[in-house]
């Protein structure tokens, strides 16, 4: 019965705006740091820009490939953990916000096994959004010929791209709750801005490892020196997270009230 | 095989201190239709929620077929067909995607899709997605859905919203012909007396959440004739025959010029 309910949620993803949505906005990112990058590097023209070449110039960040990987660490690891709780506000809260979550939870189906479907299907729509993306970022780079490419850079750098939407994806279950208790998409969507707003306070505090909302801007660097591992601590918070999302979701599917 | 399709015992629900639904006892059997009627706000949906284990009783108990409906149970709900509130569909999706999802969940054959688009007439909207539907065309996609994995009990929430005149006589023929020729139950609310008087065989009056009345409809209607006999003017009751006859008027007329597209 698995299979089926988990072919039926990508079923209902046929000719949604929003997979598409989320491409556009999340294959913007890497043309704009494309866009930075080459201003960077080129001063002169960057100063007939005005505004946005002196502001370019003011951060400081070189035109390399380093530094390409790091600005693309901070696009996953920031804009992916809106975008993600985008695409999990989505998946449950539209339920609710088109009415079809009495039929849904009615059906001689076990209601944890639509939990579970639901976040792979955002598993899914998720790692294929950032390997298309990441794909659209490294041929950019080439093609502009940034300097300071190698094997072993590409490895490193790639490797840290894709650990910040991998740790992104273990807070994922809690939005997931927040649009099933609120029953909607618009509560999950302002819960994931005011927890990135809050991560990056409690960053700046001796916490930051501790809160699971600051590992990843911990990681990328958005609140300090960028860090080459997490502490195992984190890796607990960020299980421990993921383990107590699944299992209120599941908890309020199956014994909360459930009307519309 | 117990004779008692649905049955509720001292069942409660209060919201924030509001009883919704007042020590409800109720019984339905197999194989009769059962027309739920009260007005807005009288009980009607948060009784079908707890029956579908939507919401939990505050009290009491719900049994469906044979079944307790404890939290997060939902086996017995292979066995029930349901249309509660408002007919939703996935907008996104076709009417025969939408029927798709419903077949993969309750284990139907591939054919059952086909089938119960036939049997709601909704061929010719098929590949038409839900959202662009009339409310008509969605209460019978609807209906489809509750009628796909072929239930014993159907469980209806004002199944005649949305639809025409003569929509509401087909719907009402094919619950008729569904309880007589295969034995299925229908548990139907309706805040709309004509709707439940010409279909059910029993009905029960429910008011501020309790079972007032329960009575069968020759009952029923011997009760409602001698009361309107000392409550009507005859001008009201010429009113409602012109009514009646208007309707049958409507009915006719339009069957002569069958309906070629969408509303």
């Amino acid at each position: 019965m698995f299979g089926q309910v988990l072919a039926t949620e990508f079923v209902k993803l046929h000719r949604s705006k929003a997979t598409g949505a989320t491409l556009a906005v999340l294959a913007m990112m890497p043309p704009s740091v494309a866009l930075f990058m080459w201003i960077v590097r080129e001063p002169g023209r960057a100063a007939e820009l005005g505004l946005l070449g002196t502001k370019a110039s003011l951060v400081g960040i070189e035109a390399t490939w380093p530094a390409y990987f790091y600005m693309l660490t901070l696009i996953f690891g920031v804009g992916g953990m809106l975008l993600l709780a985008f695409i999990v506000a989505y998946l449950f809260g539209r339920e609710y916000s088109d009415a079809t979550a009495k039929n849904m939870l009615a059906l001689p189906v076990g209601r944890h096994w639509f939990v579970v479907a639901k976040l792979l299907v955002a598993a899914a729509w998720w790692m294929a959004l950032v390997a298309v993306v990441l794909v659209e970022a490294l041929a950019i780079g080439l093609a502009m010929g940034l300097p300071g490419f190698s094997a072993e850079l590409a490895a490193t750098g790639i490797a840290h791209v894709l650990l910040a939407p991998a740790i992104s994806f273990l807070l994922a279950p809690v939005v997931a709750w927040i649009a099933v208790l609120s029953r909607g998409e618009v509560a999950p969507i302002a819960f994931s801005l005011v927890m990135l707003a809050l991560g990056n306070l409690f960053g700046r505090t001796g916490w930051a490892e501790w809160f699971p909302y600051s590992i990843v801007p911990l990681l990328i660097g958005v609140v300090a020196d960028p860090v080459d591992s997490l502490p195992a601590g984190s890796y607990a918070v960020l299980a421990a997270t993921f383990v107590a999302g699944v299992a209120a979701t599941i908890l309020q599917l199956r014994f909360a009230d459930n009307a519309q | 095989m117990p004779d008692t399709a649905v049955s509720t015992r001292a069942l409660v629900k209060r919201y924030r201190g509001v009883t919704a639904v007042d020590s409800l006892d109720l019984d339905v059997r197999r194989g009769e239709i059962y027309g739920f009627l009260g007005r807005n706000g009288a009980g009607k949906t948060t009784t079908i929620r707890m029956l579908l284990g939507l919401i939990r009783p505050s009290s009491g108990e719900v049994t469906v077929l044979g079944r307790r409906i404890l939290p997060g149970e939902t086996n017995v709900f292979s066995r029930v067909g349901f249309l509660v509130e408002t007919a939703t569909a996935y907008p996104n999706l076709t009417v025969r995607e939408n029927l798709d999802i419903q077949r993969r969940l309750t284990g139907s054959p591939t054919r059952t899709v086909a089938d119960s688009i036939a049997l709601l007439r909704l061929g010719p909207y098929a590949d038409r997605r839900a959202g662009q539907l009339s409310l008509g065309n969605k209460q019978r996609l609807a209906l489809a859905r509750a009628l796909l994995h072929a239930p014993e009990l159907l469980v209806l929430d004002e199944p005649a919203n949305g639809l025409d005149p003569a929509g509401i006589v087909e719907i009402r023929e094919l619950l008729r012909s569904l309880a007589d020729d295969r034995g299925v139950t229908v548990f139907m609310s309706s805040h709309i007396l004509a709707e439940v008087a010409h279909l059910a065989d029993r009905i029960g009056i429910v008011h501020e959440g309790r079972l007032i009345e329960e009575s069968s409809r020759d009952e029923l209607a011997a009760k409602a004739r001698a009361f309107a006999t000392e409550a009507y003017t005859s001008e009201e009751r010429e009113q409602a025959l012109l009514t009646l006859d208007l309707e049958r008027y409507f009915l006719a007329r339009t069957d002569e010029n069958p309906k070629s597209g969408d509303a």
